[in-house]
């Protein structure tokens, strides 16, 4: 192996001194830099997992308390007074046909409905334990709904404006049953597992889009006196 | 016939004056029937509800006027209903009536008319009816909706325990229909095609959200369903009270009982209201509620505490004096004052009641393990002073107090705790010695128990000691042992002394404990008596002594085993003479020793008996360790005289000798005996006698073997059947053997050993060495004459004709060559034709000493044995470098170059060099052979290898063997 003679160990250290002068100059390992979207869409991708796995729980102790038939396993009531949810079922061509911006104005405007429903349930359960779920919950969906947001703004999308009379409210009239209730709920909790799956499969779609192609970095050193 | 036409004529007699008296009371005009007959339905409490009017009422006539109303069910004949309705008619009022029907209204048409009549409840005789109002109908089915299934009620709220009619009304006109209740199936009943009704009886109450019914058509997934709320049944409030602490805030509680609360419902509210003073207040809790009391002076409350729901309405009441219901605080600032050994004041504070009123404070005092109670008048602050308390002793004391003029209830206790001062030790504290003679000198030690706290008074600092010698001789000692201690060791200056023994703590110090110490070692001679132990202890008894003592003290070590045995001791009455002595310590199987004392009236104890036993006997678990001795081929001797019977876990009684034969059969002083564990059958022999501890096993065969075991047995048991020892009689005529050989042996080593220390003397004798004749005394006087004609022959002088060229193994040096050849190879270096054929002027030396057949073969001259080589060349030449060696060297080495391992057993010639003795000299060429000195071979060679070599073999060169060799370069 040939030894560098005292003129080549100074030509190497100054090399090396002048790469690692120019490191931070790399775009690819230059922390400070903007990351893009695509954290913001990993973080609400887990979070609608973690949501799916609460809801999971909190939907089995809803259901228990407004009694059967509502927590049979195979119970699957016409939708009719729950018309107002947004619904998450949407033919798989069209799905796939949506572009981002409109793909997370739906997440975004169905969140806001479901998130208000929400809190119209929570504040008609009768036991403490219960409220104390839902308020959780509820806390959880808005975190959701704050982290669309972000991915939007990130994405350079503007967020949608509720229009004006169409904000969705509580208030059953007064031909509406307690039965008819008892069946909004469940859709509503169902509307909600289904639109959590559907999230958890939209923002995986726009984390593959987003992801960079794998980009190498490549230090080219010019070895003086090597 | 003539009494009929009389019966006849009475009876339109009657008539006519009925018809007269009507037409003189319904002189004014009859109100007509009920008209303008309006029905509406209200689902929400399932009631039809009625309007109407009556005619014919002028503006001041005022009627009382009953209506009978008729509700039919599905067609106007099924009359389900019929009811009476009595009012005053006003003129021209709109009169009102609802009923409640148990079916749901839209379950099916509902038909209802009227008709009326004056109310002649004063008057005798029957109402005049009016004539039937026309039917109307109520039919809320018409109005129902295009859904084509419909569940009535919709979500009722009931009280539990109601019956409630479910129904479906189905306009699709499918008799499949079926409808669940909690998702159970329910039976239901057919009122009409589309109609059916299903009766719930005493629903139960089963959660918040109420109880799900639903229905559902064979075919689809539309579902129709109704909440039925149920409520439990509201109660009444139960222990309803109210009481004040200071007669400003009346606190009114009461117990709720269950929840009524629905999704539907709220819970109950609770509302107190009071009477007297007309004011009302919604309660903000379930179970109690604030009453802020009058200013102005108002004793007297009559409370209504109203529990109320959707459904129905409770109350209570309660009446009573403001004054009577005083709950007093908690006392505060409880303190204690002025706290010696047995007195302390004890002071506190109550929150007063108005300055009327006297409070009366209960106080309780627990310490010494009781409780005692005083009750104290208290107008603001409260003392009490307690007495007779213990020094150094912990009280907690606790107050409370309630309104001394009318009793409700007492306050909360208040606790305080204090400690009583010390005071000086009330008892002596409970002594005992032990005295032992150690180089002439009594040494006694001095145990004492510690005082009981209620004894000591304090805290116990310090013992004090005081010896007095009895005989005046030396001063008294006075020493103190600091507290914890429990016993001292004291040497005396002399034994007769008395002993007094004192505890102090910080204030005084306890009366003095004496004990006496004798010179006389006491009554030492007493006999040990056995005491056997139950399990209440060891029941122990003496004789009452004739001599007056002031009691009786019985001692013992709870644990004798150990070296600090822990003495114990139990002082006695006077009066008695047996006691029983129990301990937690005492242990089965072990060995408890009791020693009697009685204290003479000068506090000399002396001893009366001696005791031993054991609280429950156990079996001994080990075996003792046995030696036997004097085996011979008939007996042998146990001994186990190391075996300490005292130190068993029970009395022994005997020893059994236990011995197992091949021959299966017993002496006399023996018995058979089958041992439980291997139910192996042996003898066993019996000792009675727990101290003797050999035994002599005899009778028995010679060269047998035996198996024995020696265990002792008391009265729970014997030892372990286990480790029997083996033992084999020895022969009968070993001993004599023994007898005669070993001498033998003996004189046999000493022999050797004097032949060894001997060995140069017999060497000497028996094989002197061969002399050397170089170093032969004739050389110096051979020398000395310098006669030429006398020489010794030289090895030099010699042509050798053979090399004789020995195989010698050696080691991984050894070739394939050598291996193969075990004959000894001859070079012959000298023409053969000249070997016999030239007889040289050789001189010829004979050694008979030597190859004895070689001597006796031949005479001096050549010999038909190979020629040899010297001794120096064939120990190299055992190899082909040490042949090539031996060939450069021209055989020139001396007997005193050969390697020692490497002698071989051909002896060739006993003479030496005369150039050995000068190695620096040798010559380099081998000398011509001008005169050749013969010389026969002197081997001491095996006879079979004397035979002369093959000429094959003997024709070999040196060049050849190298060449066969291994080659070095």
């Amino acid at each position: 192996m040939p030894l560098l003679s005292t003129g080549d160990s100074w030509g190497l250290l100054a090399c090396l001194c002048t790469v690692l002068w120019h490191l931070p100059a790399v775009p690819a390992l230059n922390r400070t830099g903007d990351p893009g979207p695509g954290p913001s869409i990993q973080k609400t991708y887990d979070l609608t997992r973690y949501l799916e796995h609460q809801l999971r729980s909190l939907a089995g102790t809803y259901l228990n308390y407004l009694g059967p038939p509502f927590n049979e396993p195979d119970f699957n009531p016409p939708r009719l007074g729950a018309e107002t949810l947004p619904r998450a079922t949407v033919n798989l061509d069209v799905w796939r046909s949506l572009n981002d911006k409109l793909r997370l104005t739906q997440n975004y405007e169905a969140y806001s409905h479901l998130l208000c429903y929400l809190r119209g349930l929570n504040r008609q359960a009768a036991t403490a334990e219960l409220r104390r779920s839902l308020a959780h919950f509820c806390t959880s969906l808005q975190g959701l709904l704050g982290s669309i947001a972000g991915v939007m703004a990130a994405l350079g999308y503007p967020l949608p404006q509720p229009l004006p009379g169409t904000e969705p409210t509580w208030a059953p009239g007064p031909a509406h049953s307690d039965f008819l209730q008892k069946m909004d709920d469940f859709w509503l909790l169902k509307e909600l597992q289904t639109w959590l799956w559907r999230s958890a499969k939209d923002f995986n779609r726009l984390k593959k889009k987003m992801q960079p192609p794998a980009a190498a970095v490549t230090l080219h050193l010019e070895a003086h006196g090597f | 016939m003539a009494l009929s036409s009389v019966s006849q004529t009475a009876f339109l007699l009657a008539l006519l004056s009925l018809r007269t008296y009507q037409s003189e009371v319904l002189s004014e005009p009859l109100p007509s029937a009920p008209e303008f007959l309006k029905v509406s339905v209200n689902s929400t409490c399932q009631c039809l509800h009625l309007q109407w009017t009556v005619h014919n009422l002028s503006h001041h006539q005022e009627f009382r006027m009953v209506f009978q109303i008729e509700i039919s069910r599905i067609k106007t004949s099924n009359v389900i209903w019929v009811e009476n309705y009595t009012t005053t008619v006003k003129w021209n009022q709109v009169l009102h009536w609802s009923w409640e029907s148990k079916l749901p209204l839209e379950c099916a048409k509902h038909f209802i008319r009227m008709r009326s009549a004056v109310d002649t409840a004063k008057t005798p005789g029957p109402r005049v009816w009016s004539s039937w109002s026309s039917w109307e109908e109520a039919d809320v089915q018409n109005s129902l909706g295009q859904d084509p299934l419909f569940v009535f009620p919709k979500d009722k709220l009931v009280e539990e325990g109601s019956n409630v009619t479910i129904c479906y009304v189905s306009k699709s006109h499918q008799n499949n229909i079926s409808c669940y209740l909690e998702g159970v199936r329910m039976q239901g009943e057919q009122l009409d095609p589309n109609v059916s009704v299903f009766n719930l009886n005493h629903v139960a109450f089963i959660r918040e959200t109420g109880t799900n019914i639903y229905c559902k058509p064979g075919q689809g997934d539309r579902i129709k369903g109704t909440v039925l709320f149920v409520s439990k049944v509201l109660k009444e409030p139960k222990d309803f009270s109210c009481e004040t602490q200071d007669l400003t805030t009346l606190n009114c509680t009461w117990d709720p009982g269950s929840d009524t609360g629905l999704l539907k419902q709220l819970s109950q509210s609770y509302a107190l209201f009071e009477s007297f003073s007309g004011k009302k207040t919604l309660c903000k809790h379930k179970s109690w509620c604030l009453w802020q009391v009058a200013p102005e002076s108002q004793d007297m409350y009559n409370f209504t505490l109203t529990a109320e729901n959707y459904l129905r309405k409770r109350s209570v009441h309660l009446l009573f004096n403001l004054t009577h219901r005083v709950h007093p605080m908690a006392p505060f600032n409880v303190l204690f004052k002025n706290v010696s050994a047995t007195n302390a004041t004890m002071t506190w504070k109550v929150h007063s009641i108005g300055k009327y009123h006297t409070l009366l404070c209960q106080v309780e005092l627990y310490g010494e393990g009781k409780v005692t109670q005083h009750n104290v008048s208290v107008k603001v602050d409260g003392a009490h002073l307690f007495s007779g308390l213990e020094p150094d002793m912990e009280y907690m004391a606790q107050v409370r107090c309630a309104n001394g003029d009318h009793f409700w209830k007492w306050s909360e206790w208040t606790q305080q705790n204090f400690t009583t001062a010390e005071a000086a030790p009330s008892e002596a504290p409970d002594v005992w010695r032990n005295v032992k003679t150690v180089q002439g000198r009594c040494v006694v030690t001095l145990f004492w128990k510690p005082l009981s706290k209620l004894q000591a008074h304090g805290k116990i600092l310090f013992y004090n000691i005081v010896v007095d010698y009895l005989d005046r001789t030396s001063v008294s000692e006075l020493l103190s042992i600091p507290a914890p201690a429990n016993g001292t060791e004291l040497p005396l200056s002399q034994c007769s002394s008395q002993i007094r023994i004192m505890a102090n703590n910080s204030v005084g110090t306890s009366p003095a404990s004496v004990i006496v110490v004798s010179r006389e070692p006491g009554n030492e001679e007493v006999e040990e008596e056995r005491v056997k132990g139950t399990e209440d202890g060891f029941p122990l008894s003496w004789k009452p002594q004739p001599r007056h003592v002031t009691g009786y003290l019985v001692e013992w070590c709870e644990h004798p085993q150990d070296p600090p045995c822990d003495l114990q001791w139990k002082n006695l009455g006077p009066n008695v003479t047996s006691t029983v002595v129990s301990s937690d310590a005492f242990r089965p199987g072990v060995r408890y020793n009791f020693r009697i004392y009685g204290i003479s009236t000068e506090r000399v104890p002396y001893l009366l008996a001696r005791k031993t036993g054991y609280s429950q006997e156990l079996a001994p678990s080990d075996n003792p360790q046995v030696v036997m001795t004097n085996l011979t081929s008939h007996s042998f001797t146990l001994s186990w005289k190391n075996y300490s019977t005292e130190s068993q876990p029970s009395f022994i009684q005997g020893y059994h000798i236990y011995l197992k034969s091949k021959a299966g059969w017993c002496h006399s002083g023996s018995e058979k005996a089958v041992l439980s564990d291997d139910a192996a059958v042996c003898c066993k022999y019996k000792i009675d006698n727990p101290e003797q501890k050999t035994f002599v096993v005899e009778n028995l065969q010679p060269e047998s073997f035996y198996e024995f075991l020696v265990t002792p047995y008391t009265s729970v048991g014997e030892g372990p059947h286990d480790a029997f020892a083996k033992v084999t009689t020895p022969d009968e005529y070993s001993p004599t053997l023994i007898r005669i050989i070993l001498p033998m042996v003996f004189c046999i080593l000493l022999i050797m050993i004097t032949c060894y220390l001997k060995s140069q003397w017999m060497k000497e004798k028996c094989y002197p060495d061969i002399p050397d004749p170089y170093k032969s005394s004739v050389l110096s006087l051979i020398k000395s004459k310098e006669n030429p004609h006398l020489t010794i022959m030289n090895i030099k002088d010699c042509v050798p004709d053979s090399i004789e060229v020995l195989n010698k193994q050696e080691g991984t040096r050894k070739s394939l060559t050598e291996t193969e050849s075990t004959k000894p190879t001859y070079l012959y270096l000298l023409p053969t034709e000249k070997r016999y054929s030239s007889p040289g002027p050789c001189i010829c030396f004979e050694n008979f000493t030597y190859n004895q057949a070689a001597s006796d073969s031949a005479s001096c001259g050549h010999v038909p044995a190979p020629p040899k080589a010297p001794p120096s060349q064939l120990g190299l030449l055992t190899s082909p470098e040490n042949l090539l060696k031996a060939l450069e060297k021209n055989y020139m080495n001396s007997l005193g170059e050969i390697p020692a391992g490497e002698t071989s057993l051909n002896y060739v010639s006993q003479l030496a060099s005369p150039m050995s003795g000068d190695k620096s000299n040798l010559p380099i060429n081998p000398p011509e052979p001008a005169l050749c000195s013969e010389y026969k071979m002197q081997m001491a060679i095996p006879l079979g290898l004397a035979s002369p070599p093959s000429s094959g073999s003997s024709s070999l060169s040196s060049v050849t063997l190298l060449d066969e060799g291994e080659h070095y370069h």
